[in-house]
């Protein structure tokens, strides 16, 4: 048991160590390596999964201790942490394979299989972890990795950039994690998860609004919730197997899954803030989506948008659903980024929407995964997204109103702008010549698709998920079936993707070059395109507020501490020699006089006639 | 009344001194320089050896001889510094000696 | 008959000081042979105090492997030459060794004029260091850091880099000062308690026994702490250190940034704080504002830097501030993980100063702007400066981590910490934003027209052999640290608990551990 869980943790590490010292120019071998990693972590964790003890599991050991301060290595797996080791390890492997081919003719191939091995290393730690501490160590080594993973084609200006970024961004959210924890640790005296819940649940005045709003801030990072997601669709630079599997089915859920294991900290006020923040995520995320061109940066937003969902979800009091929603979401977004992936690879790296069209003839297999994936993430009847979201939805609609508005409407938008992508890309003719050769690619790729785009459509009937996956969502799953309204939900959730459709139908159902909504609508067009302007109000703050400052501090530091401090210590003591060498003229009888008159001064006080 | 008295052997010390003192103080050449120096020093003498006399001790004596030994070997080593200041700058006047200076 | 352990102790010592001389005298002769024997001196310390840390014995009470010589003359004044080690000075002794060793080799293979010279200083500077970590008896323990402290000054007099002379002046005047202030200090201790021995042991019996009064305690605690401040670079004193580190050659820097500049933390956590707590207490708010200077304005500054190397430098000063906040703390959470970071970041500014010589080597400027995309060209040099910046900012897996969030956690104890606590955790993100800004400016993009021109007269090669062993040695033990923290904290733990256990100043705030039953107390 607890050697399996060690090995599942410590595979992928060793995989990188390999890499990292031995196959730095053995890229096949590197490749396969991290590939056999990946799928001996997949067989483990099943193993684990379905073969392990059935009740939460937990185990921890000394890791050291500083000064009357323990920190202990440990594990915890209950419910949640199942459910998301289930979802690493599988769409994880399935990412790795699809990268064989994706990344077949790239040099740096060792590089990049290593940096999976390390995401995958850090990443099944968050979710083995049993306490804060070590789960903010893996927090921080996730962030690590998708850097290296973001910086992977990092000639390019945009990959530097975007890689900093989103390691900066992050560590604004983990500055309030930090703080939060050491907070949690002096209020509580404890940071195990067990034992917190414990305490929490005794004395549930030990938690402030604070505290979880500081330990929020790690999740506003990581999952890239406003105000710090300007991170994540510039992490789009990196290769698109990485932002399908950290930027859109684990890392940024990793944020929800923080969430959910610590829900037991929660006020209601910290709650209802989080549920407000999701929402209006959701809606804002979606305008942003709807202008995009980049077909990589529409899928980013709608992760974004779908991120707020679980937020919501988990500020609403259900984080059972923002568990179901984070599963069919690794699923279907999962899919959509690999499939983007496909596409991308097969129109060398042409990543404009609008230099597509056509592919549905060209890469059938593609296309028609992606179908299941856009079907699923608008909600359809009966697909994976269909229950998840539609259950956030029925659940807002009866506790919050207002959150309901704003997630409905995002659900809308996400119809829209998903389609729109689905059009543009795959119906029509090609736009340009790349499209028009365009041709599908290898197995390694479209089995991923096949296998995703299976569980897309399936992967929301929970009934049949096996009791162990789905234990830590069968309570606001079942709370959720017996709330009032379900008709009517089901009334409103059909007419927000038929509307979604029919207007993508409207708009974007003939090829053209230009974007039909910017042609009718131009000023709505333009102002979501300003994304409310927060890349402008964070490269302000870079370029007007921080780096000026930063230069006048350095010019202070200059002026007073190395010239006023420094230099005026140094211009005295030379002010006072330049006064006693006036003294000195270098006239040996000027040195006879001096001397004579100081005897006679001593003897005039020897003789006390100063007095006393 | 006509006695003398230790006043009298100071009175004279006093004057040697100071006319030393005067003369290094005024005099440019380093030869008078030097030469006041040791008329300083032989007032001092002059008090010295009064002292001892109406304290009736030797030690005032005593130091006396130091004294002479010490002013022998000073004016060996000034006049042997002059002469090297001499062979170097031909001049044996103290304002020439500033190298030390600036 | 000289036991083992005496044998290493003393070598680590003496090795380095008869190397002095060797080199001093002109021998020997012909340039391979210097090679050889310069390993052979950089090496035995290294080698000395790497057994001589596996050997420590966690359970032994007080300093292990002690030394005692009491018959040198100086005994009535209380002198002994007393030597050993405890779990405070063990691991630092370590990282002296390993530091030494590797600024040694680079010394050798950098081919400067006047090579034997070099190596005399250098080996004395180390000789210092080594005796520095290893004496008990604090007159010693001072005239050890004045060993290596006068080497610093030649060293950067003689081969620094631009405006050098001026620069050594500065650092001589404002590092005397310093050692000045701190021995008026030591003195000052020895002359009010009255002990019979300079050492802390017979000390802190005395203090036991005539405990100082307030006001004698307070001054006594004020010029240790500023003097010592001033040799580590404490928030307006830190000038030298910025302009220092850009002149030496990158040897001294190593061992003056990442070694020497410990002397002064070292002598806070081992001999002040124990010995005066409620002076230090009485002081703590003034360091710790000071300290908070030094993270975020330092920081700040560190921020606006274009050259590499003054990058490096104020980001080793702004991360003095942690130290400085740790100790502040007065707990002993807070002075084990102001040690713990003292190692750690003593490992990864060597390593840094090592990768800027690589790079200076690769491009004949440190200017960040002229550089770029250098991660093509050796990509070696690029993965291990990211894994030198991502130590030093603090990513988990590095030992620096473990004493950053040490210093964090000591600093949530109490409530008027706290504000601490907020605003110096602001430094996280400073030193990523000013680390990451070197690494993509220096590796990623592509190559720029100064780097094409520099390359088309001679090609920019990756790490060899004689430049990957010292980095990959002090870039290995980071990461061991960092996995294995115990490797370091057990010895810590021990030391830090005799010196701060019955002098916290908390005892009213109750120690939480990892047992339920400790936290129900708190409520």
């Amino acid at each position: 048991m607890i050697e399996i869980t060690l090995g599942i943790l410590f595979l992928p590490l060793l995989s990188a160590a390999i890499i990292l010292l031995f196959l730095r120019d053995k890229a096949d071998l590197a490749a396969k390596v991290s590939v056999g990693a990946a799928g001996g972590v997949l067989l483990a964790s099943l193993w684990l999964i379905f073969a392990g003890h059935e009740e939460s599991f937990t185990w921890n050991t000394r890791w050291f201790s500083l000064g009357g301060w323990e920190l202990r290595f440990g594990f915890l797996i209950d419910g949640p942490a199942r459910l998301l080791l289930f979802i690493v390890s599988f769409v994880g492997f399935l990412i790795h394979v699809f990268s064989l081919g994706y990344m077949a003719d790239d040099s740096a191939r060792p590089r990049y299989f290593g940096g999976l091995s390390i995401f995958m290393f850090s990443m099944l730690g968050i979710t083995l972890a049993d306490n804060l501490i070590m789960i903010f160590v893996f927090w921080e080594l996730v962030g690590f990795s998708s850097y290296l993973l973001i910086a992977h084609y990092f000639e390019t200006e945009e990959a530097s950039q975007a890689s900093r970024k989103a390691f900066i961004v992050n560590r604004v959210g983990d500055f309030g994690f930090l703080i939060g924890i050491v907070l949690t640790y002096w209020n509580f005296g404890t940071v195990n998860l067990n034992e917190l819940a414990d305490l929490a649940d005794f004395s549930p005045d030990l938690a402030s609004t604070v505290l979880c709003l500081a330990l929020a801030c790690g999740f506003v990072g990581k999952s890239a919730q406003f105000p710090l997601h300007v991170w994540l669709p510039d992490a789009m630079a990196g290769p698109t197997p990485v932002s399908a599997l950290i930027h859109a089915a684990t890392m940024v859920a990793a944020g929800i899954y923080l969430l959910v294991r610590i829900d037991f900290l929660f006020t209601e006020q910290a709650l209802a803030a989080i549920a407000l923040l999701g929402a209006a995520m959701g809606l804002y995320a979606g305008f942003c989506a709807l202008v995009q061109r980049d077909v990589k940066k529409i899928l980013a937003y709608s992760t974004l948008s779908q991120l707020g969902y679980m937020a919501a979800a988990f500020g609403l009091g259900a984080p059972g659903l923002a568990l179901f929603h984070l599963t069919t979401h690794a699923f279907f977004k999962a899919l959509m980024f690999l499939g983007s992936g496909s596409v991308i690879h097969a129109c060398h790296h042409e990543q404009d929407v609008f230099n597509y069209g056509g592919l549905r003839k060209r890469m059938p297999v593609t296309a028609y995964t992606f179908l299941v994936g856009v079907l699923a993430i608008s909600g359809i009847n009966f697909t994976s997204g269909y229950f998840s979201k539609d259950a956030i939805l029925l659940w807002a609609y009866n506790f919050n109103p207002p959150v309901f508005l704003l997630l409905y409407s995002g659900a809308i938008l996400t119809s829209l702008y998903m389609f729109r992508l689905y059009f543009l890309t795959f119906e029509g003719e090609p736009r340009s010549r790349q499209a028009s050769e365009a041709r599908e690619n290898s197995s390694f790729m479209t089995f991923p698709l096949v296998v995703l785009g299976i569980l897309s459509l399936f992967g929301g009937y929970h009934s049949f998920f096996p009791e162990r996956l789905a234990s830590c969502l069968s309570p606001d799953l079942i709370s959720a079936s017996v709330l009032p309204h379900h008709l009517w939900m089901i009334v409103l959730g059909t007419s927000a993707w038929v509307v979604g459709l029919s207007l993508a139908r409207m708009l974007y159902g003939q090829s053209s070059p230009k974007d039909s909504l910017e042609l009718r609508f131009p000023g709505f067009f333009e102002i979501c395109r300003t994304k409310l302007f927060f890349d402008e109000i964070y490269e302000f703050y870079v370029k007007r507020i921080q780096d000026p400052l930063a230069r006048f501090l350095e010019v202070m530091e200059l002026l007073f501490i190395s010239g006023l401090m420094v230099r005026g210590s140094a211009g005295l003591a030379a002010l006072v020699s330049m006064l006693f060498k006036t003294l000195y003229l270098g006239k040996i009888h000027l040195y006879a006089l001096w001397f004579v008159l100081g005897a006679l001064g001593f003897l005039a006080y020897a003789a006390g006639m100063f007095g006393r | 009344m006509n006695a003398i008295t230790p006043t009298h052997f100071l009175i004279l010390s006093f004057l040697l001194v100071g006319i030393g003192l005067m003369g290094l103080l005024v005099r440019r050449n380093l030869l008078y320089t030097l030469m006041s120096l040791e008329i300083m020093l032989n007032g001092i003498n002059v008090a010295l050896l009064a002292f001892s006399r109406v304290g009736n001790s030797l030690d005032g004596g005593i130091l006396v001889f130091f004294i002479m030994t010490v002013a022998a070997s000073e004016v060996a080593v000034g006049l042997a510094l002059l002469v090297a200041l001499y062979k170097g700058r031909k001049s044996v006047m103290s304002d020439d000696a500033c190298l030390l200076r600036n | 008959m000289m036991s083992f352990d005496t044998f290493l102790l003393l070598g680590a010592i003496v090795t380095p000081f008869f190397g002095w001389i060797l080199f001093l005298c002109g021998f020997p002769r012909d340039d391979r042979k210097i090679k050889f024997v310069g390993y052979l001196i950089f090496g035995f310390p290294c080698l000395a105090a790497f057994l001589l840390f596996l050997r420590f014995d966690l359970l032994q009470e007080g300093y292990c492997f002690e030394v005692l010589y009491d018959r040198m003359g100086l005994q009535k004044l209380g002198i002994t030459f007393h030597l050993g080690l405890n779990g405070i000075s063990s691991p630092l002794f370590a990282m002296a060794g390993l530091i030494g060793f590797c600024a040694g080799i680079t010394a050798i293979h950098s081919n400067p004029e006047r090579l034997r010279l070099y190596l005399s200083m250098l080996s004395l500077m180390l000789a210092g260091l080594m005796g520095l970590f290893a004496s008990v008896d604090l007159f010693f323990y001072y005239l050890f850091h004045e060993f290596a402290l006068i080497p610093t000054f030649l060293m950067i007099g003689i081969w620094g880099g631009r405006n050098r002379s001026g620069i050594a002046l500065e650092l001589t005047i404002y590092l005397t000062l310093g050692a000045l202030v701190s021995l008026g200090g030591l003195i000052a201790l020895n002359v009010f308690l009255d002990a019979p021995k300079f050492d802390f042991p017979s000390l802190s019996e005395a203090i036991g026994q005539t405990p100082l009064n307030g006001s004698a305690a307070w001054k006594i605690f004020g010029l240790l702490m500023f003097g010592f401040g001033i040799l580590v670079a404490l928030f307006p004193f830190h000038t030298w250190a910025a302009r220092g580190y850009d002149a030496a050659p990158a040897p001294v820097s190593m061992l003056h940034a990442g070694v020497l500049k410990k002397f002064g933390l070292y002598g806070l956590v081992q001999i002040a704080v124990p010995l005066l707590p409620e002076a230090a207490v009485h002081w703590s708010p003034w360091l710790m504002w000071l300290a908070l200077g030094n993270v975020l304005f330092v920081g700040m500054v560190a921020v606006a830097q274009t050259n590499f190397k003054s990058m490096i430098s104020y980001g080793s000063i702004m991360h003095m501030g942690y130290c400085f906040l740790g100790i502040g703390a007065c707990s002993a959470l807070g002075a084990a993980s102001a040690v713990m970071l003292m190692c750690a970041h003593g490992l990864s500014v060597a390593l840094m100063f090592l990768l800027a010589e690589f790079v200076y080597r690769r491009t004949d400027t440190l200017e960040m702007n002229e550089i770029g995309g250098l991660g093509g060209k050796s990509p070696l040099l690029a993965c291990f400066c990211i894994a030198a910046v991502l130590a030093t900012i603090g990513l988990p897996g590095f030992g620096n981590f473990w004493g950053e969030f040490g210093i964090f956690l000591s600093l949530g104890e109490q409530i008027e910490h706290r504000f601490f606590l907020g605003l110096s955790a602001l430094g996280i993100v400073l030193s990523a934003i000013f680390g990451l800004r070197a690494v993509s400016r220096l590796f990623f993009g592509s190559p720029s027209e100064s780097l094409r021109k520099r390359e088309k007269k001679c090609p920019v090669y990756d790490l060899k052999g004689k430049e990957l062993f010292p980095a990959a040695l002090i870039l290995g033990s980071l990461i061991l640290i960092g996995i294995c923290p115990s490797l370091v904290s057990d010895r810590i733990d021990r030391a830090v608990s005799d010196r701060y256990s019955s002098n916290s100043p908390s005892g009213s705030t109750s120690k939480p551990s990892c047992c339920p039953s400790d936290g129900d107390s708190d409520r």
